[in-house]
C-alpha cells in the first residue's frame, strides 16, 4: 500500500511545487510572491516527512519541525513589514 | 546528482557575484549572503555525497557520511550570520549619516567637484 | 644575575610612572629616580672587580635556533657606557621634572624615558650581536616616542618620524651586517669575535658587513650624509636632547664601532671608511653650527662635529685614537650635557633661544652664565677642563697618520674644525650672555636648583675630568680601554694637562686665536657664506619622502579608487587567472566515482533554484522580493542538506535563515525600497560575463571532486571514536563541542563580538547626522493603522512556550541526535523576537526582562569554564567528561560536561542575536517617538489656533 502512495504522493507535491515557483516568478503583487513562498514552505514539509516515510527514518522530522515553526515566522515578518514598514515596534 | 550539485554551486554563485558588483550597499549585502550558500554547499559537499547516511552513530546503521565537512559549514553557517548582520548594520548606519548607500565614492566626487 | 637585574630594573620600572600617573608628578619622578638610581648603584657594584681588568658574564638561550641569546657582559667600555647612561640619565630625571609644564602627562615622558634607558644600558652590556639589535631597535622606537613628546608640535613630529626613518634603516642595515658578520665568524657572541679577527678580516665578505655596520653607525650617530636629523630631532623636549641626542643614543653608533673595534679596525676599509667620513663630519658639523642662531641647533652641529670627532679617531685603527675616543665619550658627555641643559634653562627663562634674540643673560642668570661658560670652554677644548685633555689627545693621534697620501690633511682638518669649535663657542657665550639684553627679557627669572643642579654637576665635572685628570679620568679611561682592546694588553695611560710645548700646543693655540678672530668678525662676512652653506641632506631627504608619498599616493588612487566593484572586478579576474593558470595546460579531468541516481523531483528542486537566482538578479532592484528570492534558495539549500544526510545543516540554515530575513527586514525599513538602474549595458554585460565565469569555475571544481573519491580515513576515525571518546552519537555535535571544541569557542566569541560591534554602530547612530534624520523620519511606504493585528497576538502567544520547548528538546538532544546549542539557541531567540514582533516591543520587554550583555558574558564565561575545568583536571582545554546514569523514570541520561559548553554556547547566542535585533529596533522606536511628538505637537498647534 505505501508503495503505492509514496510516489503519487511525491508526484503531487512536486507538482505543487512547480505551481508555487510559478507564483512566485509570475507575482504579480508582492502579496502573491509571499504567499507561494509559505505554500513552497508548507509544501518542503510535506516533502521531508514523505521522505522520512520512504526512508523509514525520523531523522529529518525536526527538521520539519523548524521549517513550520519559522516558516510562519517569516511570513509574519514579511506581514509586518508590508503593513507596517517596521516590524518590531 | 552530483551534477545537479555542481550545477547548484556554480548557479548560487554566479548570483552571488553579479550582485557583489552592484554599486548599492543592499544588493552586495543580499550577494554576499548568495555566495555564502554557495560556498557553505561546497564546502560541504567536499565530503562527497550521501542519501540517507546521517553522520548518527545508531545500532544497525548502514554507513555514515563524513561528519568533518559538515561541522566545519555549521560553523560557517554562524559565523557568516554574525558578519552579515554586522555588514547590515554597517550598511544602515552608512545610510542614515551619508544619505546615500552607494558603494563607491562615485557620487561624493562628482559632487565635490559641483560644488567647487 | 644581578646583570640582568641592570636591564630589568629600567624595562619593569618602566611600568610605574604609567601607573603612578594620577599619584601626581613627583610619584612619577621618585620612581623614576629611584629605578635609574637603583640600577646605576647595582653596576657601580661591579666596578672594583672591572677596574681590576675582570669582566662578568651571564647569558640565556633566547632563540637558540638563530644563535640568538640574551647574553649580557660587562666589561670596562659597558660599564663606562652603562654609567654615563644610567648617571646622566638620574641627573635627567630631575631636570625634566622641573623642566616639564605642570599640565603635561609625566607619566608618559617618563615611561619612554625608561624604556630609552633600558635600551641603551642593553646596548651597552649586549654580548650577542641579534640581542644588541634588538636592543639598538628599542632605542630608536623610544627615542621617536620621546622627540614626538610634545605631539601638538608639527617640528616635533616631522623631527621624529624623520630620526625614526634614518636610524631605523640605519638600523636594517646594521641587522644585516650584523648577521653578515655572525655568519663569516661563526658566532654570534662579541667577546668571541675578538679571537676570530684574522679570519674575519680576510673573509670576502668583510667589506660589506663592515660597510652595512658602518652605515648602522653613522645613521645612530649622525654621521655625515646621514646628519640631517639630529638638527630635527631638536623639536624634543630639552631634557631629551640632552639624554639622547648628546650624551647617550647618539653615542651608540661610536660605541658600537668601538666595541668592533678590535675585530673590524686595522684595515684600509676601516680606516677610509670610518675615518674619512668621521673627517667630514667633524668639520662640517662645526662649520655649520656657527652659522645658526638657535642654541639648540648650534648645539645640534656641535654635537654631529664631535661625534664625528671620536668617529674618525676610532676610523684611525691606532691605540691612540681609541684611547681618545673614549677619553672624549666621557668628556663630551658631561660638557655637552650640561650645555643642553643651559640652553633648556634659558629657554625656560626667557621663552626664547635664539641669539638674536638673546643678550646679557649675564646679568639675570650668573649661575647659568658660569655653567654655559665653562661648557664651552670644554667644547671649545680650553684648559684646564677634559675637553682640552681629550683635543690634545686627539690631535697628537692625528698627526701620526697620514690620509689619502697626505701626511698633514687630516691634521689640518682637526685644526679647522677645531678652529670653528671655538669660533662658534665664543659665539654662544657672547650672544647670549653679554652684551644689551634682549628686548623680551624683562620677564626672565632665576631658574630652580632641580634646572641648574644637574647642568653644574654635569660642567665641574667636566672640569674635574681635567683638572684631577689623574685620579679621576685616569682609572675611568684605563678601564674601558681595558675593556675595549678585549684581550688584556691595553697600555698604561698618563694623563697629563701639560705636554711642554708640541704641535698639537701650538695647533690648540693657533686654533683659540682663529676661533676667536671668526666670532668677532663673524657678522660681517657671515651673510657671505651663508646660503652656500646650507646643508642639503635634509632637503634631500624630504625630497626623497615627497616623490614616495606621491607616487604611492597615485597608485593608491589608481587602483584604490574607492569602488568597491571595480576592487572586487581586479580580485575576482585575478583569481580565476591564478586558478586558471593552475589546472593549465592539463585542464581538470571528472573522476570516475560512481555517482547517484538523478531523480525527477532533484530535477525539479533544481529548477526552482535556478528560477530563484535569476529571479533574485532580475528584481534586485525591488529589494523586498529579491530578499524573498534568496529566502527561496536558502530553502532549496537547506533541502539539499536533508537529503545528502546532514540534518544538522538544515536546522542551523534553516535558524540562520530567518534570523537573517528578520535582521534584513529591520534594516531595510530604513534603507531604500528599490534600488535605482545605474550600471550602462555594457557593464552589466561585463559583470554578468564575469559572474558567468566564476560560477563556471565554481561549477567546473565541484564537479571535478564530487566526481572522484576522496579519503575517508577522518571521517571514519571520529565517527568510531565519537561513542567512546566523545560520549555522543551525534557525530558532527560531538566534533564541535569536544574534537574541535575551541573552534567553537573561538565562533561564539565571533558571534559575541559582532553582536558587539551592532551594539556600538546603533548606539553611536542615536547621535549626530545619523539621529537627526531619524527624528525626522518620514515614512516611505503606505502604513495599516493597525500596529497589532488581534490575529497574530493570540496565535504567537499561544506558541511561545510551544516553541520554548522546541529549543530546549533541540538542546538536549543535540549530543545525541541532530540538534545542539546553536539551533537552541536560535530557536529560542526566534520564539521570543516573535514575541517582539508581534505584540510590539514595549509589551514583550515589559515581560522578557533578559540582559543580553550579560547572557552574552555567562555564556562565554561557562564555555571557558568547561574547558578550563578540564585543564584544572589535566586532560587539554575542552576535553569532554561524561557520565551514564539510569534514573528512576526518566529512563537512561547521559549527562556530559559537553553539555553545560553546549549551554554556554546557547547563552552568547541568544544574547548575541538578541542584542543585535533589539538594537536595531531601537532606530525605529525612535523614529516613531519622533514622529508621535511631531504630531502631537501638529495637534496643539491646530488647538490652539
Amino acid at each position: 500500500m505505501i508503495a503505492i502512495v509514496i510516489p503519487i504522493g511525491f508526484a503531487g507535491l512536486s507538482l505543487a511545487l512547480l505551481l508555487n515557483m510559478i507564483r512566485l516568478v509570475r507575482g504579480p503583487t508582492a502579496v502573491d510572491r509571499i504567499l507561494a513562498a509559505d505554500t513552497m514552505v508548507i509544501n518542503t514539509i510535506a516533502l521531508i516527512i514523505l521522505y522520512g516515510i520512504s526512508q523509514k527514518t525520523t531523522a529529518y522530522f525536526e527538521s520539519a519541525l523548524l521549517f513550520a515553526m519559522f516558516g510562519f515566522t517569516s511570513t509574519v515578518a514579511y506581514c509586518r513589514f508590508l503593513i507596517r514598514g517596521d516590524i518590531i515596534e | 546528482m552530483e551534477l545537479l550539485v555542481a550545477l547548484a554551486v556554480g548557479l548560487m554563485t554566479a548570483t552571488g557575484v553579479y550582485l557583489l558588483l552592484r554599486k548599492r550597499s543592499f544588493p552586495v549585502i543580499l550577494g554576499t549572503m548568495m555566495l555564502t550558500y554557495a560556498v557553505n554547499l561546497f564546502l560541504f559537499s567536499m565530503g562527497r555525497l550521501a542519501v540517507n547516511r546521517p553522520p548518527v552513530i545508531q545500532v544497525g546503521g548502514n554507513g555514515y557520511t563524513d561528519p568533518v565537512p559538515q561541522a566545519l559549514v555549521l560553523t560557517a553557517i554562524v559565523i557568516s550570520f554574525g558578519t552579515t548582520a554586522v555588514i547590515v548594520t554597517l550598511a544602515l548606519r552608512a545610510f542614515l549619516e551619508a544619505a546615500t548607500d552607494r558603494v563607491d565614492l562615485a557620487g561624493t566626487t562628482e559632487k565635490d567637484s559641483a560644488e567647487s | 644575575m644581578r646583570l640582568m637585574l641592570i636591564i630589568a630594573i629600567p624595562f619593569f620600572g618602566a611600568l610605574l610612572p604609567m601607573l603612578l600617573a594620577r599619584a601626581g608628578r613627583r610619584a612619577c619622578a621618585i620612581a623614576t629616580g629611584l629605578s635609574t638610581l637603583m640600577a646605576l648603584v647595582l653596576l657601580l657594584s661591579h666596578a672594583p672587580v672591572i677596574s681590576a681588568g675582570q669582566a662578568f658574564a651571564v647569558s640565556h638561550q633566547w632563540v637558540p635556533q638563530v644563535g640568538m641569546d640574551l647574553a649580557l657582559r660587562l666589561d670596562g667600555l659597558g660599564l663606562l657606557m652603562a654609567g654615563l647612561i644610567l648617571g646622566i640619565g638620574l641627573l635627567i630625571v630631575i631636570y625634566a621634572y622641573h623642566y616639564l609644564g605642570k599640565d603635561e602627562s609625566l607619566g608618559a615622558f617618563f615611561t619612554y624615558l625608561l624604556l630609552f634607558q633600558g635600551s641603551m644600558v642593553g646596548i651597552a652590556l649586549a654580548d650577542n650581536l641579534l640581542s644588541l639589535l634588538v636592543f639598538w631597535e628599542g632605542t630608536s622606537l623610544a627615542s621617536f616616542l620621546l622627540i614626538g613628546f610634545w605631539r601638538h608640535l608639527t617640528e616635533g613630529r616631522q623631527g621624529a618620524r624623520m630620526a625614526l626613518i634614518v636610524t631605523g634603516g640605519g638600523g636594517l642595515a646594521l641587522i644585516a651586517g650584523m648577521l653578515l658578520l655572525g655568519d663569516i665568524a661563526g658566532t654570534m657572541t662579541i667577546s668571541e669575535l675578538t679571537a676570530r679577527r684574522e679570519a674575519i678580516q680576510q673573509s670576502s665578505r668583510y667589506p660589506l658587513a663592515l660597510l652595512l655596520i658602518a652605515v648602522g653607525c653613522f645613521t645612530k650617530s649622525a654621521q655625515f650624509p646621514f646628519h640631517f636629523w639630529l638638527p630635527q630631532a631638536m623639536a624634543a623636549p630639552t631634557p631629551v636632547s640632552a639624554y639622547l641626542h648628546s650624551a647617550t643614543m647618539v653615542k651608540a653608533g661610536v660605541f658600537l664601532l668601538a666595541r668592533l673595534w678590535p675585530v673590524l679596525s686595522g684595515t684600509e676599509w676601516w680606516f677610509y671608511t670610518i675615518a674619512s667620513m668621521g673627517a667630514v663630519t667633524f668639520l662640517l658639523g662645526s662649520v655649520v653650527a656657527l652659522f645658526k642662531d638657535d642654541l639648540k641647533a648650534l648645539l645640534a652641529y656641535s654635537t654631529i662635529s664631535h661625534l664625528g670627532l671620536m668617529t674618525m679617531l676610532l676610523g684611525l685603527g691606532t691605540e691612540a685614537g681609541l684611547i681618545a675616543t673614549l677619553l672624549h665619550l666621557l668628556n663630551h658627555a658631561a660638557f655637552k650635557g650640561a650645555l643642553f641643559l643651559t640652553v633648556g634653562i634659558i629657554d625656560h627663562e626667557t621663552g626664547s633661544r635664539d641669539l638674536r634674540n638673546l643678550g646679557g643673560l649675564w646679568r639675570i642668570l650668573p649661575i647659568t652664565g658660569a655653567i654655559a661658560l665653562l661648557g664651552l670652554a670644554a667644547n671649545a677644548g680650553l684648559p684646564p677642563l677634559g675637553g682640552f685633555l681629550s683635543k690634545e689627545m686627539m690631535l697628537e693621534a692625528v698627526s701620526q697618520v697620514s690620509w689619502w697620501g697626505q701626511p698633514h690633511l687630516l691634521t689640518a682638518i682637526a685644526a679647522i674644525a677645531g678652529t670653528f669649535a671655538v669660533a662658534y663657542s665664543a659665539r654662544f657665550f657672547a650672544g647670549a650672555f653679554l652684551g644689551e639684553p634682549g628686548a623680551d627679557l624683562e620677564t626672565a627669572h632665576g631658574p630652580s636648583w632641580g634646572l641648574v643642579g644637574p647642568a653644574a654637576l654635569l660642567v665641574v665635572s667636566a672640569l674635574a675630568f681635567g683638572v684631577f685628570a689623574q685620579p679621576l679620568a685616569e682609572p675611568i679611561l684605563q678601564t674601558a680601554v681595558r675593556g675595549a682592546m678585549g684581550n688584556g694588553d691595553a697600555p698604561t695611560i698618563h694623563l697629563k694637562l701639560w705636554h711642554g710645548v708640541n704641535l698639537p700646543l701650538i695647533l690648540s693655540g693657533v686654533a683659540i686665536l682663529g676661533g676667536g678672530i671668526l666670532a668677532g668678525t663673524f657678522d660681517g662676512w657671515r651673510s657671505l657664506l651663508k646660503r652656500r652653506l646650507a646643508i642639503e641632506g635634509q632637503r634631500v631627504f624630504r625630497a626623497c619622502e615627497w616623490q614616495l608619498v606621491s607616487v604611492s599616493r597615485h597608485v593608491t588612487e589608481r587602483f584604490h579608487g574607492g569602488s568597491l566593484a571595480n576592487y572586487l572586478t581586479w580580485f575576482l579576474v585575478g583569481v580565476l587567472a591564478l586558478g586558471g593558470l593552475s589546472v593549465w595546460p592539463s585542464g581538470l579531468r571528472s573522476g570516475d566515482r560512481q555517482l547517484l541516481p538523478i531523480n525527477v523531483l532533484a530535477l525539479l528542486l533544481i529548477t526552482c533554484l535556478a528560477a530563484a537566482c535569476l529571479m533574485t538578479i532580475l528584481l534586485h532592484r525591488r529589494r523586498l522580493l529579491s530578499v524573498l528570492m534568496a529566502n527561496v534558495v536558502g530553502l532549496i539549500t537547506s533541502i539539499g542538506f536533508i537529503y545528502f544526510s546532514a540534518p544538522d545543516l538544515a536546522l542551523t540554515q534553516i535558524s540562520v535563515e530567518v534570523v537573517t530575513l528578520i535582521l534584513i527586514l529591520l534594516a531595510l525599513y530604513f534603507l531604500p525600497k528599490e534600488t535605482v538602474a545605474e550600471a550602462s549595458p555594457i557593464q552589466r554585460w561585463r559583470d554578468a560575463a564575469l559572474a558567468g565565469l566564476c560560477g563556471a569555475a565554481m561549477f567546473a571544481l565541484t564537479w571535478v571532486v564530487l566526481s572522484s573519491d576522496g579519503p575517508t580515513d577522518l571521517a571514519n576515525y571520529l565517527i568510531e571514536q565519537s561513542k567512546p571518546a566523545g560520549g555522543g552519537s551525534n557525530v558532527v555535535n560531538v566534533i564541535l563541542v569536544d574534537f574541535r571544541g575551541f573552534d567553537t569557542f573561538n565562533e561564539i566569541m565571533v558571534l559575541a563580538i559582532s553582536a558587539l560591534i551592532i551594539y556600538a554602530l546603533l548606539d553611536g547612530a542615536m547621535h549626530g547626522a545619523a539621529a537627526d534624520k531619524l527624528d525626522h523620519w518620514e515614512h516611505d511606504i503606505p502604513r495599516s493603522p493597525e500596529k497589532h493585528p488581534a490575529m497574530f497576538i493570540s496565535f504567537t502567544r499561544a506558541l511561545l512556550p510551544l516553541a520554548l520547548l522546541v529549543g530546549v528538546y533541540m538542546f538536549l538532544r543535540g549530543h545525541n541526535q541532530p540538534g545542539g546549542g546553536f539551533v537552541a539557541g536560535l530557536v529560542v531567540t526566534i520564539a521570543l523576537i516573535v514575541q517582539y514582533m508581534v505584540s510590539g516591543y514595549q509589551w514583550a520587554a515589559e515581560r522578557i526582562s533578559i540582559d543580553y550583555h550579560s547572557w552574552i558574558g555567562w555564556g562565554i564565561l561557562l564555555a571557558a569554564g568547561t574547558g578550563v575545568a578540564s585543564m584544572i583536571l589535566g586532560y587539554p582545554f575542552l576535553t569532554n567528561a561524561h557520565e551514564h546514569f539510569d534514573l528512576p523514570y526518566l529512563g537512561s541520561l547521559d549527562i556530559s560536561s559537553a553539555l553545560v559548553f553546549d549551554l554556554g554556547v546557547l547563552m552568547t547566542v541568544v544574547g548575541a542575536v538578541m542584542l543585535a535585533l533589539a538594537n536595531l529596533s531601537r532606530l525605529g522606536r525612535r523614529a516613531e517617538r519622533a514622529a508621535q511628538k511631531a504630531a502631537e505637537a501638529a495637534k496643539l498647534l491646530d488647538r490652539g489656533e
